[in-house]
């Protein structure tokens, strides 16, 4: 096998027109801010976005569901880890 | 693990449910969509060596520009469906990196050399038209939350490769003498190969997970349908054979050749004058992949090693 390239995942969300809501397009893999900011845009090129940002996976904290992506985020998850 | 069972899953989602988490599959569920999304990244990445390599054909700077683009489309489709199998912990580096070129789920019409510009844009016309007809019912029909979301880009990328395919199968055709030989030579051979991509007749198709799983909304033979509805009409209108017609009294499109049948990559040429083969022997030739697979494959990760060992 190859080694990976130490790359985590960046989650996607945008915003297509002004005065409507920012949403999450995607995600995508990268080895760190610069590069998912490049990947993200490169990736998701369908629209021509007014904003677009990336969050880093582990930074999104659920508020009312414990399951999906974001659960291992959750302060429990946390302290069992 | 879902807190339902099988038969009480596949109930609720015929009722409109729709799973947003991998912890909500059944085994049943995540086997049949794991299934399907291995071979939608695998063809989405398959076809981006394919198209590389025939974009060198490109007649101009702004055809360069434009076969590139679908290029890039493709490898983010595959990596987005890539990276939706990561979060069912199926791992990426073994999918693309791990495995033999042959163990790869592409359909074998992207095992072929695509040789020249009209190949090209003919692969654009039938093949990314297949995949508007196969990824465009999981859109509608799929009870995986993420996947309907992700089938957005796809599917309106994939449009564009279309509209691409069909302006250029135009432009040959109507320039006549060797362009319109050259592009009948393409479909000659695309138009079964497509054909035989949507797999098994439904009389021989004993069950689908990928039915009852709400995975997909049509069957091999109506998909099969769905293309022919708009590829014949479009070639008819150019003036080009196909190997197929609508029928009046069955209200349905039918081949015109034994199928399905053999084929030889290395002519291009598909033996109709041989008959009619069994669906095993089918198998057979898909599993020994066709003469290009090891280069396609090699070509989207011969490098990976190396830089991969000098960032480690």
């Amino acid at each position: 096998m190859t080694p990976p390239l130490g790359e985590s995942v960046y989650e996607v969300f945008a915003r297509k027109n002004r005065g409507e809501p920012l949403r999450h397009i995607g995600y995508v893999d990268a080895p760190g801010v610069e590069l998912a900011r490049v990947y993200a845009w490169k990736t998701y090129d369908e629209e021509n976005w007014f904003e677009m940002c990336v969050v880093p996976r582990g930074a999104v904290i659920p508020v009312n569901r414990p399951e999906g992506p974001w659960a291992r985020n959750l302060p429990e998850a946390e302290e069992e880890r | 693990m879902s807190q339902y069972t099988e038969d009480e899953l596949k109930a609720k989602i015929h009722g409109g449910y729709i799973l947003e988490s991998p912890e909500e599959m059944t085994p049943g569920y995540r086997k049949a969509i794991i299934v399907q999304l291995t071979v939608q990244a695998d063809t989405e990445l398959m076809s981006a060596p394919a198209y590389w390599l025939a974009a060198r054909h490109a007649p101009s700077t702004n055809t360069q520009v434009s076969a590139h683009a679908i290029i890039q489309d493709e490898l983010a489709h595959a990596n987005i469906a890539y990276r939706l199998l990561e979060d069912m912990g199926v791992s990426k580096e073994q999918l693309v990196y791990g495995r033999e070129p042959h163990e790869f789920k592409h359909p074998y019409g992207f095992d072929q050399p695509l040789d020249n510009w009209a190949e090209l844009v003919v692969a654009n016309g039938f093949f990314d038209r297949a995949g508007i007809c196969l990824l465009g019912d999981v859109h509608r029909n799929t009870s995986y939350g993420p996947l309907k979301r992700a089938l957005v880009k796809v599917d309106m990328e994939e449009t564009f490769h279309l509209r691409h395919g069909e302006v250029w199968m135009r432009r040959l055709a109507r320039a006549g003498g060797a362009a319109t030989e050259l592009l009948q030579r393409c479909v000659d051979w695309m138009f079964p190969m497509t054909i035989e991509w949507f797999g098994l007749p439904d009389d021989l198709k004993r069950h689908s997970g990928q039915l009852n799983y709400k995975l997909k909304g049509l069957t091999n033979d109506e998909l099969r349908q769905l293309w022919m509805s708009s590829t014949v009409p479009l070639c008819e209108g150019l003036g080009l054979k196909v190997p197929a017609h609508y029928d009046e009294e069955r209200e349905e499109y039918v081949l015109e050749y034994p199928f399905p049948c053999e084929y030889d990559p290395e002519a291009k040429r598909w033996l109709f004058e041989d008959g009619e083969i069994t669906w095993q022997a089918v198998f057979e030739r898909w599993k020994g992949r066709g003469p290009m697979n090891e280069r396609y494959v090699e070509s989207v990760r011969r490098s990976r090693g190396a830089v991969g060992s000098w960032l480690n």
